[in-house]
């Protein structure tokens, strides 16, 4: 149980730049999610956290101390891996003990402390079986066992789950998030699931081109990202272009244009986010009016799949933006034919801000 | 701090990296650079000449010697590829009984010491030959074994197994629907077979032959025993040596060098052709082999079989040889033990040399190839790219030109601190390093990286994480590496002919001595051990590996 400290943390490949400017406070206890897509570097900093990268610049600590030089046999933080890496050549209960042993603990509380976790990981019964005869999600139980059990002041994790179906990736997340409050220990979680994500963290921090974009609660993350770059990851989004080029900032919706309050009078090119679930669909032409607090957008259907309890909605704008509705299951939109006509209804506090390139910030 | 991470830097396996850096410098690169540059030294004066290669490439001597090595080199080469390609195709596309039995007599010839074909050819067809005396009985001269042809027969029989295990291999991973495909465009099985497979295979064909050509070109026994005048550039390096013994060996290093160019030029021509040519296999749909009738299943048997049988020919008539009786050496008729009896009391040391030097050479390879091979497959460092392409050199150079170049460095530059026994250690050790590296690497590379990482984690320092995890892992391929380094060590004689001296005479050598002085029973012997522990080995190979075949190319 420790906090840790990541100050300015630089990783460069030759010229390439892996992680730049890295500053992260993690209280201890917490369970902290790197999120990202593949490349952003998320596994790159939880690799130079276990000491099996080097940081090109820039200082981590636990507990106040500085790790950021001890070769990775000393750091005392356990990790849990993405294929397992369960040793082949030892049992289950070996392979548990391995790091005991390695801390020269005496036999007698080794059995112990084996025998303990092996029933919090809910695998007493394999106590003797070699890795080969367990199923993934088995031998996922015995990475994360092997590592809780040295009693690590940080548990590091890169994509446990990602190797597993999806059925008992769900079961074996809730399971690891209990496991986790019981211990109470600091946890450093790699994931490019963003449902993952989201379920498990006290803190989401989210990550690309090797820089840290946000660090917020899930909800935080969710409903006030920091950038354009989070708002399109987590979760999904619409993005429609604001014309900003007359006194006050519009959005064009048909013939007339929906005026918008944009804070702080934004100058330069921005775009309105929608959340899919934030549209409701109605069917047949209507009038929209800015003075309303509901702003309702002509489209054309473009597709409606209906995925049993919701449905998803295409439908594309006069300016030939596509926007995606995703709603509750309603008989009377699924049976609209394409291309006909119909509404799609944002309530204006819904609607969020950004600056209108990729890593654009948020407005307001 | 700034200390602290320069002491860090220095890890463990960078200090191992370095070590295996400055081990291959003394003990590989030095010796051949020291014969690349006695090439180019004018004995005399010890000034800079190209005279010694205008010499080799003006007198008969030597440009005769260069022909026959490349005409013997290229046709055992075909032979081999004549034999090895009908047999692999034979056994991967028909149903062949004994197939197992076939494989693994064509490997017993593979590792079976190089020149006991030469001199049981002799005793089959040579002057006083079975075979020979059997058509002189009636009034019938048949050409003898000696010259040319001979060791071509010899080489062809000896090095058709890597053409037939690598084209087997190949065969067995050619995607059927090509050849359906091919079939169903209106090809004839005979010509799918040139059209389509036989390409396919080429890659793998190609490997084997460059193997059998360079092995070829490189052996010593075989000519020296069959030449009879014959000469090849290995026996002309070694009597080279043997005549400027006092002073620089400087003709014996020149042709040395044509040895090693002939063999570096093969192998650039084969990448090249190799570079063009890269199939990615999607094993989806298996070729099924085929059950033949009649006549073509029987002629399918026959040649399958008799191939196998004809190379093993030697190796049986030299244990049935060991154990006639004989009156010195002279056969006197009926069997008996007297071989093994004049072993016992005229060259014990022959067999205690041996296996001393190859076990000794064993451990040290042992050792050298866990710790090489990881440098080579997790660090991917310059370094580690460079010992990864050092372990291909001792393949290429041949045996005669390491030795020279081992005793020009050790011997007359060093103190004389090495004794033979040493430096035949470390020779066989320098050469035959590579295959203990080779079938430790490939176990490696099974291994993920996140366990030795997992263990690092754990708390294991680099050198426990490597100990406790990665060699009980690889430890098969720590042992099959090992037992096939072994099998060569021990048969080893062209740089043991240059290296050694009256104490440490091994079993080759007193073979190839015996032989010269018919003393065939001796030689048969001797020789009947040798096999005896390498088919001992390759028995522990097969106990040791899945995939039989591949654990000895």
């Amino acid at each position: 149980m420790a906090s840790v400290e990541i100050s300015g943390l630089r990783k460069l490949y030759g010229s390439v730049v892996a992680l730049s400017d890295i500053n992260v406070s993690i209280p201890s206890g917490t369970f902290y999610t790197l999120l990202g897509p593949s490349g952003c570097g998320k596994t790159t900093l939880l690799r130079t956290i276990a000491g099996f990268h080097s940081q090109s610049s820039g200082d981590i600590s636990v507990e106040g101390r500085s790790i950021a030089h001890l070769p990775a046999h000393q750091r005392d933080v356990a990790m849990v891996f993405q294929d397992y890496a369960v040793f082949p050549h030892l049992s289950v209960r070996d392979n548990i003990a391995f790091g005991l042993k390695q801390r020269r603990i005496e036999a007698n509380e080794i059995r112990q402390r084996v025998d303990q976790v092996m029933e919090v990981v809910q695998l007493g019964k394999f106590a003797n079986r070699m890795p080969h005869e367990l199923s993934g999600g088995q031998q996922q139980r015995v990475g994360l066992a092997r590592a809780i059990v040295v009693r690590p002041k940080v548990l590091l994790m890169d994509e446990p789950l990602s190797n597993l179906d999806a059925k008992l990736r769900v079961d074996l997340r809730a399971e690891l998030r209990r496991i986790q409050q019981d211990l109470g220990v600091t946890t450093i979680y790699v994931t490019h699931d963003q449902e993952e994500a989201l379920a498990l963290s006290d803190v989401v921090c989210v990550m690309e081109g090797g820089v840290i974009q946000q660090a917020a609660s899930p909800l935080d993350v969710y409903l006030r990202p920091a950038n354009r770059f989070v708002a399109s990851f987590v979760g999904s989004n619409n993005f429609l272009d604001v014309d900003c080029s007359g006194a006050e900032a519009a959005l064009k919706c048909g013939g007339e244009q929906v005026l918008l309050d944009l804070p702080n009078q934004h100058s330069g090119d921005a775009v309105c986010a929608i959340r899919p679930e934030d549209i409701t669909v109605v069917p047949g032409k209507g009038s929209s009016a800015s003075d309303r607090p509901e702003i309702s957008i002509p489209v054309r259907i473009k597709e409606v799949s209906f995925i049993g309890r919701e449905m998803e909605v295409f439908g594309v704008t006069e300016h030939g933006e596509t926007l995606k509705s995703v709603s509750r299951s309603d008989p009377s939109v699924i049976d609209l034919p394409l291309d006909s006509d119909a509404q799609f209804c944002i309530e204006r506090h819904n609607l969020s801000f950004f600056e209108k390139e990729p890593l654009g910030g948020r407005i307001g | 701090m700034n200390l602290s991470l320069s002491r860090q830097r220095l890890d463990f396996w960078t200090v191992v990296t370095i070590a295996i850096i400055v081990m291959l410098s003394l003990l590989l690169v030095l010796p051949i650079l020291r014969v690349l540059l006695l090439g180019f030294i004018d004995p005399d004066t010890g000034n800079f000449t190209l005279g010694n290669f205008i010499e080799v490439f003006t007198r008969n001597y030597y440009v005769n010697g260069l022909k026959n090595t490349l005409f013997v080199g290229v046709l055992g080469t075909v032979g081999a590829c004549l034999i090895g390609v009908p047999l692999a195709f034979f056994t991967t596309r028909f149903i062949v009984r004994g197939k197992a039995l076939i494989s693994t007599l064509a490997i017993l010839v593979l590792v079976s010491p190089p020149f006991i074909g030469a001199y049981a050819w002799i005793m089959i067809l040579g002057s006083n030959g079975v075979v020979t005396n059997f058509f002189g009985n009636f009034g019938l001269d048949i050409p003898t074994i000696y010259g040319a042809h001979g060791i071509i027969l010899v080489f062809s029989l000896k090095f058709f197994p890597f053409i037939f295990l690598m084209t087997q291999t190949a065969l067995n991973a050619v995607n059927k629907s090509l050849e359906d495909a091919a079939e169903n465009l209106g090809c004839s099985p005979w010509q799918r077979f040139y059209k389509i497979t036989l390409p396919l295979v080429f890659p793998a064909v190609s490997t084997g032959a460059i193997i059998c050509f360079v092995l070829a070109i490189a052996d010593f026994g075989t000519p020296a025993i069959l030449g009879r005048g014959f000469r090849t550039l290995s026996t002309i390096a070694l009597s080279a040596y043997r005549s400027e013994l006092g002073g620089p060996p400087t003709m014996a290093v020149t042709v040395s060098i044509l040895m090693m160019a002939i063999s570096m030029l093969a192998l650039l021509a084969q990448r090249r052709i190799l570079s063009k040519r890269r199939y990615a296999s999607s094993l989806t749909n298996l070729p099924v082999p085929v059950r033949l009738k009649g006549w073509k299943n029987m002629l399918v048997h026959v040649l399958s079989h008799g191939i196998v049988i004809l190379a093993m020919i030697p190796s049986a008539v030299v244990v049935y040889t060991s154990f006639l009786k004989t009156n010195g050496p002279v056969f006197v008729g009926g069997f008996g033990l007297e071989s093994y009896q004049r072993i016992w009391r005229d060259a014990p040391e022959a067999i205690t040399n041996s296996f001393v030097f190859a076990i000794s050479a064993v451990v040290f390879i042992t050792i050298a190839s866990g710790l090489i091979s990881y440098v080579i497959v997790r660090r991917e460092t310059r370094a580690a790219a460079s010992i990864d392409f050092l372990m291909m050199v001792p393949y290429l150079v041949p045996g005669v030109v390491m030795a020279i170049g081992f005793v020009t460095v050790f011997r007359n530059g060093f103190p004389d601190v090495f004794s033979a026994a040493a430096l035949l250690i470390m020779i066989y050790f320098i050469r035959r390093l590579p295959y203990g590296v080779r079938s430790t690497t490939s176990s490696l590379r099974q291994i993920k990286p996140s366990l030795e990482e997992a263990a690092v984690n754990l708390g294991a320092t680099p050198l426990g994480a490597f100990m406790k995890v990665t060699v009980p892992l690889i430890l098969p391929g720590i042992i099959v590496g090992s037992l096939m380094s072994f099998i060569t060590a021990i048969n080893e004689l062209s740089s043991t002919l240059i290296i050694y001296d009256s104490g440490t005479i091994t079993m080759p050598v007193q073979v190839y001595v015996a032989v010269l002085d018919g003393e065939f029973g001796i030689a048969a012997a001797l020789s009947t051990i040798l096999l005896l522990s390498t088919g001992a080995c390759v028995y522990a190979v097969f106990r040791f590996t899945e995939n039989r075949d591949s654990a000895f190319l």
